[in-house]
């Protein structure tokens, strides 16, 4: 599935269309979405790596993977109701036909089910920071990936030259610049590298012609200077990140810097801005879609009672031209490509079938984009069930883990009781832990026992694989 | 990248620890790198066999964990004996289904085993080694997961 943020085939804007005889037809991907296809299979980036990604603030337990630890990654939850990312169960299957929380048998893929939608959205809506280095976006999870493979300047993709195998970070991937791998040699300190590392030797290691910072009496490269002034030096004059928000703060950097780590007053309101702005461009962009379909759909509701009118009277030549000064009448900046188009659609029909086409899919598409935001909006209703009966779950779960260590715990006891009384001790005692359950006496009794550990349990640790504790 | 895994599901370990400690009596004394880590246990009940000792623990990852256990024994140190136990032999390798390929499972997790370990000591009562513990010790130079192989080969 793509990210949600890949350009899609959208409302063709009457400017961009091709000025040749054909009109583009309506299932024809457009054009930005070409660029970004080939850009993207081109550059051939790395796969985004799940388990390299930092999460912002916390993630609640539930949502970890028991086997990676890190937060699911296309997960899939087994017939016995446990979730692991696709990855880490067929690797553990791999091992062991069977579940690694409560041992139940399971045939890889065929049992697999998929995830409540409920968790894929709560999935998606963690908070992210770009794993590639150098860089420093945050976003939601869920447009992460987007970010990584099309418009992360830091992301490796392949060197520009296109005898070179090794990889480079976008921004530096110019066909201008060339291979960036060949050997360079510093022109302020004579020192030899690759041209791909010569941005960060200047940053730090440089030793050749330096100056030093009025300000803080740092030594940087000489024409790094300006930039340690806008953007590192702890003494030139900043301002709070959060200034568009109507924070006034604006001192040294490093009084700012504190000031923003001491949590700034109109963080909340920035973030909240933030956030707004983005809502608000996907609203922009829903509506803008919306009065374009609505003047078409206008517009092809009078031109096919004008059709029906001429079709009355057999003068065949006039209806094209009727349509053009319609078309021009009606929005003329709009219309005005597709009216010198036209001439160029076998009949009037074929292009109303073609127009009507179009419609449908854009008419598609909102209707998904309707129902992505309503979804969202019913999770948020419905977070608070969902946590409890996430809640819930993991209790569940952990009394099944606790239930399995009892009856090992309780199966070694009996064995030892065996052993101790027959009084033989034949072979050394290493298959403890069998699968035996089914002894009614056992049961009750670990069923107490789990009841007992439930009261004097450590209560923090979460998912609850952890053993119980006598 | 399965050496990654592990590396990374680690360190996560790791994290956690340092974030939110360890339960009581057991503490982790090194994990310098993310191959081999350094755990003290102790028993924490009036089980008068391991009353005020300290047991040392070493734990050995490969790079396919934790889909496979680690390498868990007893280290013995000048102030760190080997525990008793019919299970633990003296040379301070640990005779536990949990640790073998087959009682293992993806997660379980370090603080999970040496949970494991404190609770089998715990419910021992027997101030013993496991049967033919001298033959064992002096003829065995292999590493614990071969040993368990010959092991079971043995007992058929
Ligand atoms: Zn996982
Ligand atoms: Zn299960
Ligand atoms: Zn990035
Ligand atoms: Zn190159
Ligand atoms: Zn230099
Ligand atoms: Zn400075
Ligand atoms: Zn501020």
């Amino acid at each position: 599935m793509p990210p949600p943020n890949t350009p899609e085939e959208g409302v063709t804007a009457p400017g961009t269309r091709p000025a040749s005889p054909t009109l583009p037809r309506p299932s024809s991907p457009h054009l930005s979405s070409v660029i970004a296809y080939a850009s993207r299979a081109d550059s051939a980036v790395l796969e985004l790596d799940y388990q390299a990604i930092e999460y912002i603030g916390h993630v609640d337990e539930t949502l970890l993977c028991p086997v990676c630890r890190t937060p699911f990654h296309s997960p899939i939850t087994t017939p016995c109701g446990h979730t692991f990312c696709a990855g880490c169960i067929n690797r553990a299957l791999e091992m062991q036909p069977s579940c690694p929380i409560d041992r139940q048998p399971i045939n890889k893929t065929r049992d697999y089910h998929r995830l409540p939608l409920i968790v894929k959205d709560q999935l998606d809506r963690l908070k992210v920071k770009c794993p590639n280095n150098g860089c420093d976006h945050e976003c939601l999870r869920e447009h992460l990936e987007g970010h990584y493979e099309r418009r992360c300047q830091f992301t490796l993709v392949r060197c520009p030259d296109t005898n070179c195998t090794k990889r480079v970070a976008r921004r530096d991937s110019l066909p201008e610049n060339g291979c960036m791998h060949r050997d360079i040699c510093c022109q302020y300190c004579n020192e030899v590298m690759m041209v791909a590392e010569l941005d960060a030797h200047y940053d730090h290691g440089c030793t050749g012609a330096v100056a030093v910072c009025s300000e803080c009496d740092a030594t940087v490269v000489r024409h790094r200077l300006e930039k340690h002034k806008s953007n590192d030096c702890p003494e030139a004059e900043a301002r709070c990140k959060w200034q568009s928000a109507g924070c006034r703060v604006a001192k040294k950097r490093r009084i700012v810097r504190e000031h923003e780590r001491d949590g700034c007053l109109f963080e909340a309101i920035g973030r909240l801005l933030d956030e707004r702005s983005e809502d608000r461009k996907i609203i922009d962009d829903l509506t803008g879609r919306l009065t374009t379909l609505e003047m078409r759909n206008r517009r092809r509701e009078v031109r096919r009672e004008r059709r029906n009118e001429t079709a009355a009277r057999p003068t065949n030549g006039s209806v094209s031209l009727d349509i053009v000064d319609l078309g021009l009448s009606e929005d003329g900046t709009l219309f005005a490509g597709s009216a010198t188009d036209n001439g160029a659609w076998a009949s009037p029909e074929d292009y109303m079938l073609a127009q009507f086409e179009r419609m449908e899919t854009q008419m598609d598409d909102l209707r998904k984009k309707m129902m992505e935001m309503d979804a969202h909006q019913s999770l948020n209703l419905l977070q608070h069930t969902a946590r409890a009966n996430e809640q819930l779950a993991e209790l569940a779960s952990k009394v099944g883990v606790l239930n399995m260590h009892t009856t090992w715990l309780m199966n070694m006891q009996r064995q030892n009781y065996a052993q101790q009384r027959s009084g033989s001790v034949a072979g050394p005692p290493n298959n403890g832990m069998p699968a035996t359950s089914d002894d009614g006496a056992a049961r009750a009794a670990s069923e107490n026992a789990v009841r007992r550990q439930e009261g004097n349990r450590r209560n923090s640790d979460g998912r609850g694989e952890n053993p119980p504790r006598l | 990248m399965s050496a990654q895994f592990a590396t990374k599901r680690l360190g996560k370990e790791l994290q956690k620890i340092r974030n939110s400690r360890l339960p009581p009596g057991i503490e982790l004394v090194s994990a310098e790198n993310l191959e081999e880590w350094l755990l003290d246990i102790q028993v924490l009940d009036d089980n008068p066999l391991y009353q005020n000792q300290t047991y040392r623990l070493k734990f050995r990852f490969g790079s396919t964990y934790p889909i496979e256990p680690p390498e868990v024994v007893f280290v013995k140190l000048s102030d760190r004996p080997i525990p008793m136990h019919p299970h633990i032999y003296s040379n301070g390798i640990i005779c536990l289904d949990l640790l073998g390929q087959q009682g293992w499972s993806p997660v379980q997790n370090v603080e999970s085993v040496c949970m494991s370990l404190q609770s089998m000591l715990t419910g021992n009562s027997k101030n013993e080694r496991p049967p033919g513990d001298d033959d064992f010790v002096r003829a065995n130079q292999l590493r614990p997961k071969d040993i368990e192989f010959y092991y079971h080969d043995n007992t058929v």
